[in-house]
C-alpha cells in the first residue's frame, strides 16, 4: 500500500511535469498578456519593453528552465491579472469549487440511487419512463440556459433566491472562506448546485439502471430468489453492492465532466471558483495562471484516481492495486 | 444475399426490435431527422449557408402564427435574419457529424486504450492512465486551443471554415476519450480474473482475440450509458467553443451554436430562436438515448445469455 | 496612544452616526473591476471610473462636454504655451494631508513615467508653481488640447507616495504585474476611500469624511462587485440585488425600459465602429471605387435599428457630434445599386474573395455586427470568409494584419476628432507611432499634412476647418468603412434619483454626485 501510494506520487509529478511543459508551449495560443496590461493606445514600443521585463521575450526554454526552477520551490509564477502569486490565487478559489462539487455530489448520489435502482425494478412501469425520459432533457439542455432560467424563475420572478455569488461566508482558516455554515451562503449554494446536478444526475440515473438491470438477471440473484430471500435484501444489499463498482470508476472520470461544467455554472452565477477563474485567465491571457491552474487540475485527477483504485481495490478484492503480475 | 436478409429477420436482434414499440418508433424519428438533415439543401426552404439571401432587416422576424410574422419564414428568423427552420435544417447536419463523429473517434481511442491497459497493467498500464490523467486536466478547451494552433500553422486563419467540421471533430474527440479508457480499463480489471478468460488463456486465444470477443462484449453497458449521454455532451461542447472563436464559424451555425447564440434573446421576447432548435436537439438526443438503452438490453451477453 | 485612541473614538462615534443617518448604500455591479488601485496602472475605462470615485480631476467633463472645475476653480491661457491654474483651498487628501499646486506637480511628473500615460502627456513641459495654490501647466509647443489632458491629472499625495514601503520598493513605483505600494494603498481627494477590496470580487467604498465638496451626492457606501455575464447582470437588477449596472446589454433594453422600477438610461457615446480594408493584402481594396462599393454595400442603418436595437448612431465619418471635425453633411450612404454599379466600373462585376476578422467580446454585438456586414457583401459579390475570436487572441491577430478586412473601433482619449486618424488612418510609421492601428494601410499624405496641423492650432475655428476637411478628404476616398457610433448603457433603480444626471459620454458616472431615496 505505501509502496503504491509513493509510486503514485511520483506519477503524479511526472503527470504535472508534461501538463507543465504542454501548458507552457501552447499559452502563447492565448493571446498576449501584455495587451490585457495596457491601454489600448500605448504604443509598441511600451508594450515591447513590458514583455521584455515580463521575460515573454525569452527564448522558450529559457522560460521553461526558469518557472522549472522556481516551481521547485513551491511557486508558479505570478498572475498577472491578481498581482500575486498564482498558486496563492488557486488555493483561495478552490475552497468555492469544492463546495459547489461536494453539495452537487450529494445531491447526484442522493437522487441517482433511489431513481436508479427503481427504474431497473421496475423498467416497464410509466413512472421509470419518465424518469428516463426526463433525464435526457436533462443531458440536452446547455447548463448556462438550466441556470439563467433559474435565475429568471426564481430571483427575478419570484424573487426568492440570490442571482449571483456567493453570499456571507465564514473564515474557516488559511484560504478556506465557506459558505456552507451560514443561511445566506447556503441560499447562494442552492441554484448553482441543483445546474450542475441536472446534467450529472441523468448520466448517474442511466448508469445505475444499466448496471442494475445488468447485476438483476445474473446467476447468483436468480439463486437468491430461488432461495427465497426478501426482495429488499435481493435489490439493496446483494444487487446494489454489484453496481457500485462501475458507478465508482465512471464517478472518478465523471469528475472531469464535472469541473468542464463548473467552468460554465460558476461563470454564469458570478461564482468565484476554479472554473470561473480559468475562464477569466483565457479571457485576460494571463497565462501564468492558466499554466498553474492546468498543473493543479492535473495534480487532483491523479489523486481522485488514487483514491478511486483504492476503493476500488477495497470493493473488488480480484483487483490487486499494486498493479503487478 | 436473401439469405443474409433471411437470416438477419431471424435474428434475436430483429426479433426484438420488432416487438418494442419504443425502439421502431425511436428508429423511425432518427432515420427521418437523418434525411432531413441531409437532404437539407433540397428540402429547406432557404440556403442559410448563402449570405446573399440574408437580410438583416429580417431579423428577429417571429414564426408565422404570431403578429408580425412572415410568410416566407415559417418558425421565424434569428438576430442576422435567417430563416430558422431552414437553419436548423442544416444545423442538425453538422451536429449530427460533430456529434457521431466525435465519440466515435472518442470511443474507438477509449476502448482501445482501455482495453490495453487493463489487460496488460503494470507499467504501460500506469503510463496509459497517467497520460489520460494529463489528457483530462487539459478539458476540451485547451485541447481546442492547441490543435487550432496547429491548424493554423499549417492552414492559415483563411481556410478555417472549410475546416472547421473535421477540426471539432478531432478535438472534441481527443479530448474525451479518456472517459472511456477508464471505464474499460476499470471492467477489464474486473472481468480478467473470471474463469471463462482464464479458460480461454488456458486454451491458447491470444490476447487480441481474448480482448475483443471475450471481455469488450462485458463492458459494453456503461460504454453504451456513456456514449448516448456523450453525444449531447459533443454537441454542446462545439457550441461552447464557439465562444473561443473555436467551434462552427458564424455564418454556418450548428444547433447548439444556434441555441446558444439565441439564448441572449430568449428573455427579450424572441424566444424561438433558442427554443426551436433546443426543442429538436431533445428530440434527437432523446431517440439516440432511446436507440442506445434498447440496443444495450439487445447486446448485452449477460441479459439474455445469463 | 492619544492619537489612537481619539481615533478609535472617531470611528466608533463614525459608525453610531453613520447608524443613526441611515446610510445610503449603493450596489454597483459592472462587467469587471478596476484592475488596481494606482490610478496610473492602467489607461482604461475601468480604472478611470475608479480614478473618478476615488480622486478628483482638476477639471472635468460635464454632460454637454464642456470643463466643470473640480480641484481647480478656475484657469487662463497666459501665452500659447501656458494655461495658469488656480487651485481650490482647504482640499484634504484620505491620509489627512492638505492638497497644494506641489501634488499636481508631483502628480504629473509621475504621470510622464507611465507606460500608459506617457503618451498623452508627451506635448507637456515641466510644470511651473507659482505659490500654494496657483500652478502654470506648459506644453512644449502650442497645444490645443490642454485642458482635455487636464481632465486625466487626477492629483495624488505627494506625501503619502514618498519613500519606501516595507518591501524597500518606493512607493511611487508603476508596477503592472506585481504588489505595490500604490496597487494596494491610496490617497486622493475624492468622495470615496477604499475600505476593503478583494481583486475580481468585490470592493467596498466608504465616503470621506472631509470631503471638501459639500454639494455631492447622499451616498455614504459603495459595494462595487464585477458580474462578467451580460444575463446575470441584468438579472441582479431586476431581482434587485443591484442597484445600477453598466453596461446594459442590447438585447435586454426593452425589458429594462418596461419594468416599472427600473430606469434605463442611454447616450451617444464617441466609439465609432469601423471595418479597415487593407490595401497591402488585396490590390482590389486600393481601388478607391471598389472601397466606395463596400461603404455603399454596408447598411449601417440597417444594423443599428436590428443588432443595435436603435440604441446606436449610423456613422458616416469618424467625429460625433459635438466634436470638431465633426461635418453634418457626411451621412451614411447605404444604395445597393449603386454600390454594384461601382463594383462594375472598378472592373470587379463578378467580385472576389477575402477574409475578414473580427473579436467577439470587445464591441457591443461586435460578432454579429461582421457576420451582418460579411452578408452584406456577398451582395456585391465580395464572398467574405469571416473569423471571430476573443480579444485576448484578436490583438495579435490584428497586429499581424492577419486578414483582408478588419473590425476596429475607437473611442479617443483626448476626446478630440484628429485622435480618431492619429491612431487609424494616418500613414502607419513606427517611428512616430502614428497609424499604429492602421490595419488598412490607407496613407494619404495630405490627410497626414493636416493632422499634424490640427496638433499646434490653438484657434478653435481654424482647427475646425481643418478637421472637417479631413473628415471630407476620408468620405471622399472612402478611407474606411464606417458603422455606428456606440451608445453607452447604464441602467438604474428609480431609487437613485438622479441616475441621468451623473452618467456622461466619457462613462465615468459621477457617483459622488448620486443621490438616493
Amino acid at each position: 500500500m505505501f509502496a503504491f501510494i509513493v509510486r503514485r506520487f511520483l506519477q503524479a509529478v511526472f503527470v504535472m511535469l508534461v501538463i507543465s511543459l504542454i501548458g507552457f508551449s501552447i499559452q502563447h495560443q492565448i493571446g498576449d498578456p501584455v495587451r490585457d496590461l495596457v491601454g489600448i493606445s500605448v504604443s509598441k514600443k511600451e508594450r515591447e519593453a513590458l514583455r521584455e521585463k515580463l521575460g515573454l521575450n525569452d527564448p522558450f526554454f529559457i522560460q521553461y528552465g526558469r518557472f522549472l526552477k522556481k516551481a521547485l520551490h513551491g511557486d508558479l509564477g505570478r498572475s498577472f491579472f491578481y498581482k500575486k502569486p498564482a498558486v496563492d490565487v488557486i488555493l483561495s478559489k478552490a475552497p468555492a469549487t469544492l463546495e459547489l462539487v461536494f453539495v452537487t455530489s450529494i445531491l447526484v448520489i442522493v437522487f441517482s440511487i433511489p431513481l436508479g435502482i427503481y427504474c431497473a425494478i421496475f423498467p416497464k412501469k410509466f413512472l421509470s419512463r419518465l424518469i428516463m425520459g426526463a433525464s435526457v432533457v436533462g443531458v440536452s439542455i446547455p447548463v448556462f440556459l438550466t441556470a439563467i432560467m433559474l435565475i429568471y424563475i426564481f430571483s427575478v420572478k419570484l424573487g426568492v433566491m440570490p442571482s449571483f455569488g456567493r453570499g456571507e461566508l465564514v473564515h474557516i482558516g488559511g484560504y478556506w472562506y465557506s459558505g456552507l455554515f451560514t443561511w445566506d451562503g447556503l441560499k447562494h449554494l442552492v441554484m448553482p448546485s441543483i445546474a450542475l446536478t441536472s446534467i450529472m444526475l441523468p448520466l448517474f440515473v442511466r448508469l445505475i439502471r444499466a448496471e442494475m438491470m445488468e447485476v438483476l438477471e445474473s446467476e447468483y440473484i436468480r439463486f437468491a430468489w430461488a432461495k427465497g430471500l426478501k426482495p429488499k435484501r435481493i435489490w439493496f444489499v446483494h444487487a446494489f453492492k454489484n453496481t457500485l463498482l462501475p458507478v465508482i470508476t465512471v464517478g472518478g472520470v465523471q469528475l472531469g465532466t464535472l469541473i468542464a461544467f463548473t467552468i460554465l455554472t460558476e461563470s454564469v452565477f458570478q461564482w468565484q471558483g476554479l472554473g470561473f477563474l480559468f475562464v477569466e485567465a483565457v479571457e485576460r491571457a494571463d497565462t501564468t495562471l492558466l499554466v498553474s491552474y492546468l498543473i493543479f487540475v492535473g495534480f487532483v485527477f491523479v489523486l481522485i484516481n488514487t483514491l478511486v483504485d483504492i476503493i476500488y481495490g477495497l470493493v473488488n478484492p480480484m483487483v490487486r492495486i499494486t498493479g503487478k503480475k | 444475399m436473401s439469405t443474409k436478409w433471411q437470416q438477419f429477420k431471424n435474428s434475436y436482434f430483429f426479433h426484438s426490435f420488432i416487438h418494442d414499440k419504443v425502439a421502431i418508433v425511436s428508429f423511425v424519428v432518427l432515420v427521418m431527422l437523418v434525411v432531413c438533415s441531409f437532404s437539407a439543401p433540397i428540402i429547406a426552404p432557404h440556403d442559410p449557408y448563402d449570405t446573399t439571401t440574408i437580410d438583416v432587416l429580417d431579423a428577429e422576424t417571429p414564426p408565422i402564427w404570431m403578429e408580425g410574422g412572415n410568410p416566407n419564414f415559417l418558425l421565424g428568423t434569428d438576430a442576422q435574419g435567417r430563416d430558422i427552420l431552414s437553419t436548423m435544417l442544416y444545423g442538425m447536419r453538422v451536429s449530427l457529424l460533430i456529434g457521431l463523429g466525435a465519440v466515435f473517434l472518442q470511443a474507438f481511442l477509449g476502448v482501445v486504450i482501455g482495453l490495453i491497459a487493463g489487460y496488460f497493467g503494470g507499467k504501460l498500464d500506469s503510463l496509459l492512465m497517467r497520460l489520460a490523467d494529463v489528457q483530462l486536466s487539459f478539458s476540451t478547451l485547451m485541447v481546442a486551443i492547441f490543435i487550432s494552433a496547429i491548424f493554423q500553422a499549417f492552414f492559415g486563419i483563411n481556410k478555417y471554415e472549410e475546416l472547421a467540421v473535421p477540426f471539432l471533430i478531432i478535438v472534441i474527440g481527443l479530448a474525451e476519450w479518456p472517459q472511456y479508457a477508464r471505464t474499460v480499463r476499470a471492467s477489464v480489471l474486473a472481468e480478467k480474473k473470471k474463469e471463462y478468460v482464464e479458460a480461454a488463456k488456458v486454451i491458447g486465444f491470444g490476447s487480441g482475440r481474448i480482448m475483443w470477443k471475450h471481455i469488450l462484449p462485458n463492458t459494453l453497458s456503461p460504454i453504451l450509458v456513456i456514449s448516448t449521454i456523450q453525444v449531447a455532451n459533443a454537441i454542446m461542447s462545439e457550441a461552447a467553443l464557439s465562444f473561443l472563436g473555436l467551434g462552427m464559424p458564424v455564418t454556418k451555425p450548428s444547433l447548439g451554436s444556434l441555441i446558444n447564440s439565441g439564448f441572449e434573446y430568449i428573455f427579450s421576447g424572441s424566444w424561438w430562436i433558442t427554443i426551436f432548435p433546443g426543442i429538436l436537439l431533445v428530440i434527437l438526443i432523446l431517440v439516440i438515448n432511446l436507440l442506445g438503452d434498447w440496443l444495450r438490453d439487445v447486446l448485452n451477453p449477460k441479459l439474455y445469455k445469463g | 496612544m492619544r492619537k489612537l485612541f481619539s481615533l478609535g473614538l472617531g470611528i466608533l462615534l463614525s459608525l453610531c452616526l453613520f447608524g443613526l443617518a441611515n446610510a445610503k448604500t449603493l450596489r454597483l455591479a459592472m462587467d469587471a473591476d478596476p484592475v488596481s488601485m494606482d490610478p496610473h496602472v492602467q489607461l482604461s475605462g475601468g480604472m478611470l471610473q475608479y480614478s473618478q470615485l476615488v480622486f478628483d480631476p482638476l477639471v472635468r467633463w460635464t454632460q454637454d462636454m464642456k470643463f466643470e472645475p473640480r480641484l481647480a476653480v478656475k484657469w487662463e491661457r497666459l501665452n500659447p504655451t501656458t494655461v495658469r491654474f488656480y487651485l481650490r483651498k482647504g482640499v484634504k487628501f484620505h491620509s489627512g494631508n492638505p492638497f497644494t499646486a506641489k501634488d499636481v506637480a508631483w502628480t504629473m511628473a509621475r504621470l510622464k513615467k507611465s507606460p500608459d500615460f506617457k503618451g498623452l502627456f508627451e506635448p507637456f513641459a515641466e510644470p511651473k508653481i507659482v505659490d500654494d495654490y496657483t500652478i502654470d501647466i506648459i506644453t512644449k509647443g502650442p497645444y490645443p488640447l490642454l485642458l482635455n489632458m487636464a481632465t486625466y491629472i487626477f492629483p495624488m499625495d505627494s506625501k503619502f507616495y514618498t519613500g519606501k514601503d516595507e518591501n524597500g520598493q518606493p512607493k511611487d513605483a508603476i508596477v503592472k504585474t506585481g504588489p505595490s505600494f500604490a496597487n494596494s494603498h491610496e490617497s486622493g481627494t475624492g468622495k470615496y476611500v477604499v475600505a476593503y477590496r478583494e481583486q475580481g470580487v468585490k470592493w467596498i467604498l466608504k465616503a470621506f469624511k472631509d470631503y471638501w465638496d459639500k454639494n455631492s451626492g447622499n451616498v455614504d457606501e459603495i459595494i462595487l462587485t464585477p458580474i462578467k455575464n451580460d444575463a446575470t447582470r441584468v438579472a441582479a437588477l431586476l431581482s434587485g440585488d443591484v442597484d445600477f449596472i453598466m453596461p446594459v446589454p442590447p438585447q435586454d433594453y426593452s425589458r429594462i425600459e418596461k419594468n416599472p422600477n427600473l430606469q434605463l438610461i442611454t447616450m451617444p457615446g464617441a466609439r465609432i465602429i469601423t471595418f479597415q480594408l487593407n490595401q497591402k493584402r488585396r490590390p482590389e481594396f486600393a481601388n478607391k471605387k471598389v472601397r466606395q462599393a463596400i461603404v455603399y454595400a454596408v447598411n449601417n442603418v440597417g444594423i443599428v435599428e436590428k443588432i443595435m436595437k436603435g440604441k446606436a448612431t449610423p456613422a458616416g465619418q469618424q467625429s460625433p457630434e459635438g466634436f470638431l471635425g465633426h461635418v453634418p453633411e457626411l451621412t451614411p450612404r447605404y444604395d445597393l445599386a449603386k454600390a454594384k454599379q461601382l463594383m462594375k466600373e472598378a472592373g470587379y462585376p463578378n467580385g472576389f474573395e477575402c477574409s475578414m476578422i473580427a473579436p467577439n467580446n470587445r464591441y457591443v454585438n461586435d460578432e454579429k455586427i461582421a457576420e451582418a456586414v460579411a452578408s452584406m457583401l456577398s451582395k456585391i459579390n465580395i464572398k467574405v470568409n469571416l473569423k471571430t475570436m476573443p480579444k485576448a487572441q484578436y490583438w495579435d491577430q490584428f497586429d499581424a494584419r492577419a486578414a483582408d478586412i478588419q473590425m476596429i473601433g475607437w473611442h479617443p482619449d483626448t476626446e478630440d476628432s484628429a485622435n480618431y486618424t492619429e491612431f487609424l488612418l494616418m500613414c502607419p510609421d513606427e517611428k512616430t507611432g502614428y497609424g499604429q492601428y492602421n490595419s488598412g494601410n490607407y496613407c494619404n499624405p495630405e490627410v497626414d499634412k493636416l493632422i499634424l496641423q490640427a496638433q499646434t492650432e490653438t484657434n478653435v475655428e481654424k482647427r475646425k476647418a481643418i478637421l472637417q476637411k479631413v473628415e471630407r478628404i476620408l468620405y471622399e476616398d472612402a478611407a474606411f468603412v464606417p458603422l455606428h457610433w456606440q451608445h453607452l448603457s447604464w441602467a438604474a433603480s428609480k431609487k437613485l434619483k438622479n441616475a441621468k444626471d451623473i452618467v456622461n459620454k466619457q462613462n465615468f458616472p459621477y457617483f459622488g454626485n448620486l443621490i438616493m431615496e
